[in-house]
């Protein structure tokens, strides 16, 4: 074989080998930058998420069906000349109670915090008890509304400009045995902030009606337009 | 050994294009070694029970977003019927006005104005070894702790993505992603706060802030960046307004928002 013959083949070799190179060095760089993030879930994940997707596409379904009754009862109460004027309070009514704006009363849960504890736990905490589906929440006698948050370092947190005192209660209104059940589980909660901050006492207890005062906290927006 | 005592050893000379045939040899081993290992966890994610999960999950959140669609126009047709009821009764014209501004402060309405728009993202610096890998993503605590901080700041409308944050809005982690108001949320994850001109100024300055960013953005590399555009928009609450187990009580209502009393 001539010196120029297999210095082509060594070539030849040698580029093929880079085209491979390179082809599989893309393939792993896109394998580690996968584009849907669902594919990053476990079967357990996305069972999880499936559970909550059902949950809320169950909720949105009896929203419309009671906001479609609505629109059905205003539109007959107009068609016989009626005003309507009950039905507009109760869901008046219905909408400041939601957004905080009226007091509440029902069952749920208390959960007494002793101890030093930081606002962002507190906030974990109310996390879950939105997730675990209670209604309405008030902190030390404060309700929680779209805007509040509970801040500070342990030994000094406040929620809109009241300070914690120590015990504090979160109250939550809700079914008590999901809440109770929901936080207090094994690695819920309650274990995980026990664990974290092992000198708090947190207790939950049932209680059959609480009464959540409605917030001093203006919700009408200053900056915001309503987008029509 | 068989080679007789004394024969002396042969060393053949490598060639340079030998040492690169080889070199590259031994980074294609590499390759093929790293991909057959990271391509292990995907078959068997991709197997069995996992692939329709995926399935039902995006038909799910496909569903869900058409539902959501559905509501807010259920929603607009009600306003729409209640603003033509009869215009010369004034006590219906007063709730009217009331179920109006209270649409608005529940978050019912989509708003927009000035304001801020702070965007989290996944970290791009490779995970060292016995580093937790979770470290280098955004997780559902860092988008509420953004969360917080503007509500901290003044602002008075927050979104997350497509999602409005209401007072009972929970932000979960699931897997690597993230979700609020149970709506699965594809990260970037945008955090849209309408609010004043000095909404930014105010939360860049808490301490609180800029220790959520020396800890995230500074070890693990979380890309946090913000955006002031001239016109923020942040949509209506799409999900259910429902209380099962609480009962308004009118008579002790606040001075602050529409006023029962002034339903006669």
């Amino acid at each position: 074989m001539s010196h120029s013959m297999r210095a082509t083949r060594n070539s030849i070799s040698v580029a093929l080998v880079a085209v491979v190179l390179g082809l599989l060095l893309v393939v792993q760089f896109r394998a580690q930058s996968s584009g849907n993030a669902l594919d990053a879930l476990s079967a357990t994940e996305l069972t999880d998420l499936v559970a909550n997707l059902n949950t809320r596409n169950d909720q949105l379904r009896t929203e419309i069906t009671a906001t479609r009754a609505q629109l059905d009862a205003l539109v007959s109460a107009q068609a016989r000349g009626d005003t309507s004027l009950g039905q507009l309070q109760a869901d008046l009514s219905k909408i400041r109670a939601w957004a905080g704006l009226l007091p509440v009363t029902g069952p749920g849960i208390q959960v007494t915090i002793a101890g030093r504890i930081p606002g962002i736990a507190v906030q974990d905490l109310l996390n879950e008890l939105r997730n675990a589906g209670a209604e309405s929440y008030a902190v030390d006698g404060v309700r929680v509304v779209s805007g509040s948050v509970v801040a500070g370092p342990a030994g000094a947190i406040s929620i809109e400009d009241t300070s914690l005192g120590d015990p504090f209660e979160v109250d939550a209104i809700g079914n008590a045995a999901t809440l109770t059940g929901s936080l207090t589980r094994a690695g819920g909660i309650v274990a995980r902030l026990k664990a974290t901050f092992p000198d708090v006492q947190l207790t939950v207890t049932p209680v059959d009606r609480l009464e959540l005062p409605a917030t001093t906290r203006s919700l009408v927006p200053g900056h915001g337009q309503p987008r029509l | 050994m068989n080679r007789s005592r004394g024969a002396p050893l042969r060393w053949y000379g490598v060639a340079s294009w030998q040492v690169t045939l080889g070199l590259a040899l031994l980074a294609l081993g590499f390759l093929i070694a790293a991909q057959l290992q990271s391509a292990v966890p995907r078959t068997s994610y991709t197997s069995q029970e996992r692939a329709p999960l995926v399935q039902t999950a995006l038909g799910l959140q496909s569903q869900q977003d058409q539902l959501k669609q559905n509501l807010l126009d259920l929603r607009t047709q009600v306003q729409d019927v209640e603003n033509r009821g009869p215009g010369s009764d004034a006590a219906v014209r007063q709730v009217n006005d009331d179920l109006g501004r209270v649409r608005i402060s529940a978050g019912l309405i989509a708003l927009h104005g000035g304001g801020l728009v702070i965007q989290l993202e996944d970290s791009t610096e490779p995970v060292p070894p016995g580093a937790n890998e979770s470290d280098y993503r955004v997780t559902a605590a860092d988008v509420r702790t953004v969360v917080e901080e503007l509500w901290l700041a003044g602002a008075e409308a927050v979104a997350v993505n497509t999602e409005r944050v209401t007072g009972s809005s929970a932000i979960l982690d699931i897997g690597g992603s993230v979700l609020v108001n149970s709506a699965y949320l594809a990260p970037p994850y945008q955090v849209a706060a309408i609010g004043s001109a000095d909404l930014y100024a105010t939360m860049s300055g808490a301490p609180s802030f800029v220790d959520f960013v020396r800890a995230r953005a500074g070890p693990s590399g979380i890309r946090i960046s913000f955006a002031q555009p001239g016109d923020v928009a942040v949509p209506a609450y799409a999900g259910a307004v429902n209380l099962r187990y609480g009962r308004p009580v009118e008579s002790t209502a606040p001075a602050v928002g529409p006023s029962a009393s002034a339903v006669p």
